[in-house]
């Protein structure tokens, strides 16, 4: 009864025994099912770049009406929150060493007499430097304030006077996309991202290194399965719940956090399955370095740690000096992230994004080739 | 196709500068258990993996069930079982999980294929553990199980590579049982081992020292040609240093030491049980017993590996 090989059986078995293997491990289950949601809720209500609120000492020393009200209204905007009142120095020094407050806004004595004799006055504000994305909103919020109030001293005393006031130029700013600022909406898909780098390189990696170091895949490699059905068959399964992973962070997204969804599902579905046939390239080339599966996740993660920060999911491509931007024209993640952002918060179709499909297609074919000889070579 | 199994001419195989398998030539009939010997490291592995298509060979060819291993592995591989001495079996899948992927993998599926699953179980005495996760099962039954995976597509040449390393004496024996009858219904046998008490069952020995194959034969002709004369079994106290004595008189072929006593190797005209026991209490020795006994392969195997690689028997 030598059956002659057959290669829909034999894919078949494989993809069977990969997804039986998969249900039966609950480490793995937690990886692929709860760890998705848990990133989902963790990234999207912890991760916030918008900063209201920040503790504010306030240090009157002018302590007028005017330095008052002054003060009044620059915390009713709700940037900045009152976190106690000082005259001294060193509580000040004290108060930012302990995180109790993140500035204190210094009012010169004679605030108001400057005023009246027409003197200009300077108010000092203090930053903590160490977080400086709160400290530019702060100083962003003071300086704003402070701007507004002068000017409207100007028109006051030009009315006086019976002048009319100057035109002046002002930007108002329109927020398309993302009209409130909301981070969510920016992190979310950077969640899939990241996500699908550890469903997909890191179990895929190890999968293999287990088979190698339990030496089932010696004897795997002794039946008539040609290694190209074998890894097909492996890596089937994770395809498939890499999108179905990707189904349940976008759908959380919407859900929980209000992540708009501008564009087609069907595009960020292709640019899904492109992306992750580059991930399980990844993996499987790691896979065919490493000898154990320790070995696998450590190199995983070697991979998986650069190549997020690389990406732009965290911070804009732009920001990074020139060569590193060249480095990531080389990372696929980074063209996902951009597929996802575009096509979910700006409804951009096929033509704005084709070549970053044809990228992610690019290098998802040509590691996974060189993925499957090397593969080759090893066993052989 | 020739009623020859396996035929290896001149099969060599090299890693870098070391020489695993040096010119290596032999065949096993069909139906034929053919033992494979060696130290660890003496290229036996290295041999199986080339019979079994895992490993080019360097040098040389083999046909295994008529085809060419060089050639057409996938075809070698679809007619040979393979049991490697890591039982390499899913450890977190049930028994029968194991059975369905290995068939799977050689293209069975459908009725068939499930009555032939049931019919392994039954052979290999695994129908109790048919759901029981394969990792917590004892090794003899891991053993039988990876025996079963390796045969469910009826190979015409099975290939077990040192099948009972780590197994208790009665699951070998078990396991020896279902062999014997596999050989009898035409499955020919390649199997390595380091215990020489089961390397009785084989029909013929080959012997490997450093990569090249120093000694073919039937168990009993090994015997007749490497361990002439009397072997005679010694035991005592002081045996060591009167040992030593001995072995410069005419007629004593060899001397080594067995578990707590000696084997002497004698020329049957000048020696018997008697004068040995005399010469070795002359020297020195106390409490002296000698038994004659029959050569075992273990004589064979140590008087081949401390004889300088000379003789070439095909």
């Amino acid at each position: 009864m030598i059956t002659s090989p057959r290669w829909s059986v034999q894919l078949r078995a494989v993809v069977r025994k990969e997804i039986r293997q998969t249900v039966r491990d609950r480490r793995i289950m937690f990886m692929l099912i709860v760890a998705p949601l848990l990133q989902t809720v963790v990234f999207g209500f912890a991760v916030d770049f918008q900063f209201d609120h920040v503790p504010t000492l306030v240090v009157d020393h002018d302590a007028s009406a005017q330095s008052r009200e002054h003060i009044r209204r620059l915390l009713a905007d709700g940037t900045l929150r009152d976190a106690g009142h000082t005259t001294e120095l060193g509580a000040v020094q004290r108060k930012l060493q302990t995180g109790d407050a993140a500035a204190a806004l210094v009012l010169p004595e004679g605030l108001a007499r400057a005023f009246a004799a027409q003197r200009a006055a300077e108010v000092q504000v203090i930053l903590d430097g160490g977080d400086p994305n709160r400290a530019v909103v702060v100083a962003g919020a003071a300086s704003r304030y402070f701007g507004e109030a002068a000017e409207s001293m100007v028109k006051e005393r030009l009315a006086a006077h019976g002048i009319a006031p100057p035109p002046l130029i002002r930007a108002t700013p329109r927020i398309w996309f993302n009209p409130s600022l909301k981070t969510p909406p920016y992190m979310i898909p950077g969640v899939m991202t990241i996500l699908l780098v550890i469903t997909t390189t890191l179990v895929t990696a190890m999968g293999l290194a287990r088979e190698r170091e339990m030496g089932t895949l010696e004897q795997v490699l002794v039946t008539p399965i040609r290694p190209l059905f074998l890894l097909v068959g492996k890596m089937t399964p994770f395809l498939v719940i890499g999108c179905f992973d990707v189904l349940l962070v976008l759908t959380a997204g919407v859900w929980i956090f209000g992540v708009p969804l501008h564009g087609s599902l069907a595009l960020v579905a292709t640019g899904t399955v492109l992306y992750v046939l580059c991930t399980l390239g990844i993996g499987l080339l790691i896979s065919t370095v490493s000898r154990t599966q320790q070995q696998a996740f450590l190199a995983g993660f070697l991979f998986a740690m650069p190549a997020i920060l690389l990406s732009g999911v965290m911070t804009p491509i732009r920001a990074m000096p020139f060569w590193l931007q060249v480095v990531t024209t080389f990372n696929p993640v980074r063209y996902y992230i951009e597929v996802l952002r575009a096509v979910l918060l700006k409804g951009a179709g096929l033509v704005d994004i084709w070549w970053r499909l044809l990228a992610l297609l690019g290098f998802g074919l040509a590691l996974l080739t060189v993925a499957s000889l090397r593969f080759h070579k090893r066993v052989a | 196709m020739s009623e020859l199994s396996i035929e290896a001419v001149h099969l060599s195989r090299r890693f870098g500068s070391f020489l695993a398998v040096d010119d290596v030539s032999f065949s096993a009939a069909r139906g034929e258990i053919f033992g494979y010997l060696g130290a660890n490291g003496a290229g036996k592995s290295t041999t199986i993996r080339m019979l079994c298509g895992l490993l080019a060979p360097t040098a040389g060819e083999a046909r295994v069930a008529g085809f060419d291993v060089k050639t057409a592995p996938e075809s070698v591989k679809a007619s040979i079982g393979y049991m490697s001495q890591k039982f390499s079996l899913y450890l977190d899948l049930p028994v029968r999980d194991n059975l369905d992927f290995f068939g799977g993998a050689y293209g069975l599926s459908g009725p068939d294929f499930a009555a032939r699953a049931d019919e392994v179980l039954r052979l290999c005495d695994l129908e109790h553990e048919r759901d029981a996760i394969t990792g917590s099962l004892p090794g003899g039954i891991r053993q039988r199980l990876a025996l079963g995976c390796a045969i469910l597509h009826r190979p015409a040449v099975l290939f077990l590579d040192e099948p009972t390393a780590g197994v208790d004496p009665v699951s070998r024996r078990h396991f020896w049982r279902l062999i014997r009858r596999l050989a009898r219904e035409g499955t020919t046998i390649f199997v390595t081992t380091h215990y020489l008490d089961e390397a009785e069952y084989c029909g013929r020995i080959g012997l490997m020292v450093d990569g090249r194959l120093v000694a073919l034969d039937t168990p009993a002709a090994l015997k007749r040609r490497y361990v002439p004369g009397r072997v005679l079994s010694v035991r005592g106290r002081n045996l060591a240093s009167a040992a030593a004595s001995l072995r410069s008189r005419p007629g004593i072929i060899a001397v080594e030491p067995f578990g707590a006593g000696l084997h002497l190797q004698v020329a049957a005209e000048n020696w018997n049980a008697d004068s040995v026991a005399q010469a070795l209490a002359s020297a020195g020795a106390q409490a002296v017993e000698v038994e004659s006994g029959e050569p075992t392969l273990e004589d064979v195997f140590l008087a081949v590996v401390a004889r300088p690689r000379e003789v070439r028997h095909d």
